[in-house]
This record gives C-alpha cells, structure tokens and sequence, in this order.
C-alpha cells in the first residue's frame, strides 16, 4: 500500500512528461495556440493530480515544526544555489527566447530548459507541502478551507494569467482591457489568500528559546537569499517558452513562500524578547503538571513533601524553598522539608517574630511577596537566622478552611520575584495542599484500620482468657456472663477446682482499657491458675498476687480482685476483697441485699506490707436459698441516655426482686434490666457478673 | 462525647489543679500531660480539686498512681479535696484514702502540706 501511494506520483509524472515530449515535438518559435494549450492542459493536470498525494507525504502531515523549518532552508538554499549556478545559461537561454521569437535552439538547451522546469516544480511542490505542514499546526476550523482556497486560487490564477504571456500573443484576450482587470481582481484575491495564511504562524510557539534563536539566524541568513530568488527567477530563467503556465504557479508560489518566511521572520521577532519568559511559563505549566501527576498517585510522606519543595523551587527559580506544616496532633508548627535551608537555621527564627507574618499569612489568606526582606518589618527577622535571603514569597496552605501549614520561596538577591511567580506559587501550593491533605488521610485511615485490627485481636484474646464452660459444683448453681461492649475492657472472672468439694472463684477489673489491659489480664490469670493450685487463703492468695504483679505492672496500672473459695460441703464462703466493688448478699429469709465489702486496697497499688495489712479476710456461712453477685463496675456504671448511672441500689433491687428464682433465671433478668435501662445505649464498660446461689 | 478539661492555679509553692468532667482511659492522657508538666517545672506540691470532676474511671486513678512515687520522692504529694460522695466511692472501694490524703476543702489539704 505504502509503495502503491509512492506510485501514483507517477501519474503526475506522465503527464509532464507528456508535456516534455509535446514540447520537444514542436520548437518554440512554432509554437501555435492548440500546442501550447495542450502542452498548458497536460500541466495543470499533473499539477492538480500531484498536489493530493504530496500533501499525503510523511513530511507534509507530521505537524513537525522543526523538520518542517529546516526543510524550507535547505530547500531554498540549494534550490537558489542551483540558480545561481546554472544562472548564465539560464540567463542566456531566456534572453535569446525573448528577444527572438524565432530562435531556434538545439535539443541539449530544450533538455536543459525542462529539467529546469522539472526541477523548479518539484522544489515548489515540496515547498506548498511543508507550508501547508507548518500553517496546519494548532488548526481552526477555518485554516485548511484557507488554504485550500488559497491553493484553487493559485492554480485559477496561473490558468488565467496565461493570455498575458507572451506566447499566448495570439490569443484574441491578449489585448482584452477587461479581462486583464479581471486577472488582476483574481490576483488581488490571491495575494490576500497568501497575506491570510501568512498569518498562521502559530508553531512558533512550540519553539522553546533556544529554537527560536536558531530560527532567527536561519531566517536573517534566508531571507535575502529567497528574496533575491523571487526577484531573478523571472528574469533569469527561460520556463516561460516550455509552459506560461508552471511559470506563473511557481513565480505565486515563490512569492508566498517569500510572504510567508518574512512574516514568521517577523512573528518570530516580536516573539523574541519575550522567549524567556515564555520559555519559563511553559516550564511552571510543566511543573504544575509534573506535581499533579506525582501528588496524586503519592502517597508516602517523605517523598511527597521532597517533591513539594523541589518543585516549588523550580517553579519560582529560587534557591531557597521550605515547606513547614502543622502537626496533626499536637498543631505546632514545625518545618517539614527544605531545600538549602537547615532545621537548626530555622530553629533561630523566633517564635514572636515568626508569629507576626503567620498571624498576617492566617488573617489575609494571601501570598506574601516581599523583594526586599530588610526593608519588611513582616520579615526582616528572617535575615537574623538566614542572612543571604534577599527575595521571600510566603503562600498560607488553606484546605477546605483549614489552615495545614505555609510554603516558603527566597531567593538571594532582592527584587528576585516578580507577581507572576507569586501567583504561580500559590497554584502550586493549592494543588500541594491537596497533596498533603489526601496523603494524610490515607495515612490516618491506616492507621485507624490498624487500631481496628489491633482492638478486634485484643478483644478475642480477651474472650479466649474467659473459661470457656461453667464448673459444677454440687448444691450450688453457677451463672457468670461478660459482654464487652465497643472497647476491650479488662474484666475478668475464672473458676478453679481446688478438690475437696471446693471451688475457687476471682472476679476482677483491670484499670485501663484496650489491648494493654488485655495483656495485664492475661498475666493475672497466669499467675492466679498457678498460686490456686497451691491452696492458699484468700488472703495469701491475693498477698501472693499482689507481690508478683506489683513488680510487673507499671505504677499506673492496678487490679481490683475479689478472691472466694465456696466449701460445697459445709457452704462456707471466705473471701478476701482487693479494692474490688462488694459482693451483694441476698439471704432466703431476708428482704434486704447486703454489701459485703471488707477492706482491702486494690492489687498493684503498694508493694506489699501496706496490702497486705489492708486485707481483711470474711466467711459467709451459706444457706440453701442464699445467693452471691459478684460484679465488676461496669455493671454498676452503665449510663443511660440521660447520663444516670445504673447503680449499686437498682442492681440491688433487680437482685432482690427476681431472689428466689433459679440462677439462670435471675442472669436473664439483670442483664434484661441493664439493657432496658441502657435504652439502646452501649455500655462504657464490660458487663460482667456472676451469680452464685445456694440450693 | 464527654468533656474533660483541667485548669491550674500556682498558689504559692503549691499547685492546685481543678478537674472538670469525665476522666476516663480517653481523658486520661491529658491530666498526664497536665502533671508532667508540673514535675518538669518542679512543683511536687499539689491538690487536685475534684468539685467539678462527673465521673473518674479506674484508668484515671492510674494517672495518680503513675506520678505518686516520683513525686514524693522530691518531697511533695499529691492531696485530694472536695470529692462528691460517688467519686470518693470510687476511691475509697480501691482503698485510695488509706494511700493518699483525701480532705474535703482545698484549704484543709494546704493545710496538710504545711504540717
């Protein structure tokens, strides 16, 4: 496909070709109408079959700004090298044909004459094929009807013009006034068509300053060269005698091709003194860019902010760059990332001083351009911890109403800034602070996930440190529940079979909460599994524990214990209570609910002789029908919606109003009672209690 | 969520905090802050003033416990005043008073130091 495109240059080619031949067939002093209209005819076929496939080419639809210049340079050049070259014959061929109608040449001038011709087209197509190359860049909708335009025109014109030419004397419009104003009308049109699409300079704008230099010099040594070109052509070379017509295409053509260099001469100049600054506009759009694209798939902290100093600098060209942001905890201000600038050099900017531009920066919400940091009473301190900081652009951080932090820009020299750079950073800054509040989030939601993960983890192992089925105990019933609510809590209760008929039983509350009672909880049941098997007291049970969790806990953690052992045979209770809420007592025969709450300070609070003194040891001798709650405060201080706790007297009423049910029965109906009384509210707490009762 | 919130007044070479709210494991954090503070600047004398606290959970009895030893060693303590029946029931079921000096009037407990 590609080669058959590359082929059918060679239908144009007939047709000159054809031309050539009808040319040689007749000399030129011969010439009649008919032959010259044929010869005419057979051109501006091959002319308007060749123009479509040219503008095909690679290089005449690249919209490659570059190549396209360079193309038009070298072509003129060699192009005009070659007249000049071949100028003396040129010139001789076309003086003898002009002066002497009937000169008669010899085939070898005839050869020379159309390859010229040739050779003149080819250069001429190439070249209304880059230009059309370099005026469709940045097109409108209107730029090819233009062009096209200009092109029906162009060729219009060459048909039209023919009856001018000498050769066409006999034509009977030769000497026709009208219809020479008419050609002149259709050439008016044609010129404007050129001057219009002379105007579509836009690729200049793609040239970066460098390129356009380079343009400059190429255009300044062009130039004169094409200009000196459009002006021999016509007087040196003999194209007339082998067609009016091509003469008159390439001489519009040239004379575009003139109008069109000496106007993106002209662009180009105007273009010039602003290059730089141009250049630089395209490298802080650049900048943007490259930040949006990296803030926004950046989320690791370290790199971002780098970026974010890197690019501001580059942004604005200053040396000095620093980012500082508030803390997201604790809110202080401290500098995050910079560049040339060191922490210990910022460190010297005391605080009351900087407060004074914050507090300007915070109450304006506006960029800060300051070219003379000593004269600015705002800023002036800054040269006492940075001395060579001339120049300082200061932009607030705002996100959504909150203020994240401040970005700096200096530069050494004073009047380093101008407007535009202050506006340019404060873009960049709002897409950095995007930057910076995304990556946060992301960071805070990990880190919420990972606490989530953490508390679910803990409240499992909380859960597997409960006994996982009640003991049995002959004449007495067993109940115990722990329900955690949103948080781990550090409630605890175990059972431990002592033999004999005894059980042991410790109900317990670890202070604090979340995974760090969790793992305080687990070391007390370590230690009381291992101490219950040694049949102690109550007393040397918790004197024991204390000892060894006083070493291991830290100061501000604790336990409160209650440690019983139920003697099923004799239904004697003894206990020992370590700060820990009493036991609520509910006898068969009485209507009242006693507190058992012998004294005792709680475990971990005193390293031992006080503890142990503060303990004092209690026996409950049991009745059939009796029964024990013990429970931890989370029970008793369960809040409702109104902020009313459930408390020791309604806990003791619930126990007394359901005291001769079975066990099971008075579990279901407290835990019924603190729900209704919760209201859909959570606990703040764990629930946690266990019910013995005496049968 | 429920407020917690200290205030501090220097009265003389004694520290009197002034707690207001809910203490729990949450709120905790910040009578910590609140102490150390005090430690670094080298206050040891101080009352805790109770009038205003609604609730204290086991974590917020940590706190005291967390600074009592350091704090005594340099010759100061921490008093305690002006308790409502329930907050002092939470202390006085962990056996608190018998770790602390518990009073009911601010002066009293500057009164304690000065003896």
């Amino acid at each position: 496909m590609k080669y058959l495109s590359q082929l059918s240059l060679l239908l144009p080619l007939a047709f000159f070709v054809g031309a050539s031949i009808q040319y040689l067939g007749v000399s030129p002093g011969d010439d009649s109408l008919v032959s010259l209209y044929i010869r005419d005819g057979f051109l501006i076929i091959a002319l308007i079959l060749s123009l479509p496939l040219i503008y095909k080419q690679k290089w005449a639809s690249d919209r490659n700004v570059l190549r396209g210049l360079r193309h038009l340079f070298f072509l003129v050049l060699i192009t005009s090298s070659i007249l000049f070259l071949s100028g003396d014959r040129l010139e001789s061929l076309q003086s003898q044909f002009f002066d002497q109608a009937f000169f008669r040449a010899n085939l070898s001038d005839h050869i020379f004459v159309i390859s010229w011709a040739f050779f003149a087209l080819v250069f001429m197509l190439i070249a209304l094929g880059t230009l059309r190359n370099l005026i469709y860049i940045k097109r409108k909708k209107s730029t090819a009807a233009i062009f096209t335009l200009f092109m029906v025109f162009l060729l219009f014109y060459s048909l039209i013009s023919l009856p001018q030419s000498n050769y066409y004397r006999d034509s009977i419009l030769h000497d026709f006034a009208l219809y020479r104003y008419f050609t002149y009308a259709v050439l008016f049109v044609l010129i404007n068509l050129a001057t219009l699409n002379s105007f579509r300079v836009g690729w200049i704008n793609y040239l970066n300053k460098k390129q356009k230099l380079g343009c400059f010099w190429g255009g300044l040594i062009l130039l004169p060269i094409q200009v000196l070109f459009v002006i021999n052509f016509r007087k040196i070379t003999p194209m007339e005698s082998f067609s009016p017509l091509l003469e008159q295409f390439i001489e519009m053509g040239m004379l575009f091709l003139t109008l069109y260099l000496g106007f993106s001469f002209l662009a180009l100049l105007a273009h010039l003194p602003t290059a730089q600054l141009y250049d630089r506009k395209m490298q802080q759009i650049q900048s943007l860019h490259d930040l949006s694209r990296s803030l926004s798939s950046e989320f690791d902290w370290t790199k971002l902010v780098r970026t974010i100093v890197k690019l501001a600098s580059e942004v604005t060209g200053a040396e000095y760059a620093w980012l500082e942001l508030y803390g997201a905890g604790n809110g202080s201000l401290s500098l995050i990332s910079s560049k040339h600038l060191m922490e210990f050099e910022r460190k010297g900017w005391s605080a009351t001083t900087a407060e004074r531009l914050i507090d300007w920066l915070k109450r304006t919400k506006e960029t800060m351009i300051c070219n003379q940091v000593n004269k600015n009473d705002l800023v002036k301190d800054i040269q006492t911890w940075k001395k060579d900081i001339g120049s300082l652009i200061a932009v607030p951080m705002i996100a959504s109403d909150r203020l994240l932090g401040f970005l700096y820009v200096g530069k050494r020299y004073e009047f380093g800034f101008e407007q535009d750079d202050a506006e340019m950073l404060r873009a960049f800054s709002d897409q950095a602070t995007i930057a910076v509040e995304n990556a946060r989030l992301v960071e805070e939601s990990i880190v919420k996930e990972r606490l989530e993960q953490e508390l679910k983890i803990a409240h499992e192992a909380q859960m597997k440190l409960l006994p996982k089925q009640m003991p049995k105990l002959a004449g007495f019933e067993l109940e115990a529940v722990c329900v955690t609510a949103n948080e781990v809590g550090g409630d605890y209760y175990d059972f431990f079979e002592l033999g004999h008929n005894k059980l042991g039983i410790v109900i317990g509350d670890v202070s604090g909460k979340g995974p760090s009672a969790a793992f305080y909880t687990a070391e007390v049941k370590g230690i009381m599994e291992a101490l219950a098997k040694e049949a102690l007291s109550p007393q040397e049970m918790l004197v024991a524990t204390n000892e060894i969790l006083y070493r291991n806990f830290d100061r501000k953690t604790f336990i409160s214990l209650i440690y019983g052992i139920i003697d099923a045979e004799s239904k004697l209770f003894a206990f020992c209570r370590a700060g820990h809420c009493p036991i609520l007592y509910v006898r068969e025969t009485r209507v009242e609910c006693e507190r058992l709450e012998p004294k005792g300070l709680g475990i971990g609070l005193d390293a031992g002789p006080l503890f142990q003194k503060s303990l004092q040891p209690q026996s409950i001798q049991l009745s059939s029908g009796d029964t024990l709650l013990l429970y931890t405060d989370g029970l008793t201080e369960a809040r409702n919606i109104n902020g009313e706790e459930f408390g020791e007297n309604r806990l003791a009423a619930t126990l007394l109003a359901v005291k001769n049910k079975a066990s099971i029965d008075m579990k279901k109906h407290i835990v019924h009672s603190v729900y209704t009384f919760f209201d859909g509210q959570n606990a703040y707490d764990d629930l946690t209690f266990i019910i013995v009762k005496a049968v | 969520m429920d407020t917690f919130s200290i205030s501090r007044v220097n009265n003389n070479e004694y520290s009197i905090l002034y707690l207001n709210g809910f203490l729990d494991a949450h709120t905790a954090p910040e009578l910590e802050n609140e102490i150390e503070k005090l430690i670094q600047e080298g206050r040891f004398k101080i009352v805790v003033n109770f009038n205003d606290l609604n609730y204290i959970s086991s974590a917020g009895l940590g706190v005291f416990m967390g600074f009592i030893e350091d704090i005594r060693k340099n010759g100061g303590d921490i008093k305690m005043c002006s308790m409502s029946p329930k907050i002092f029931r939470v202390f006085d079921l962990l056996g608190f008073p018998t770790l602390y000096d518990i009073v009911e009037e601010e002066n009293k407990a500057i009164e304690l130091f000065k003896n």
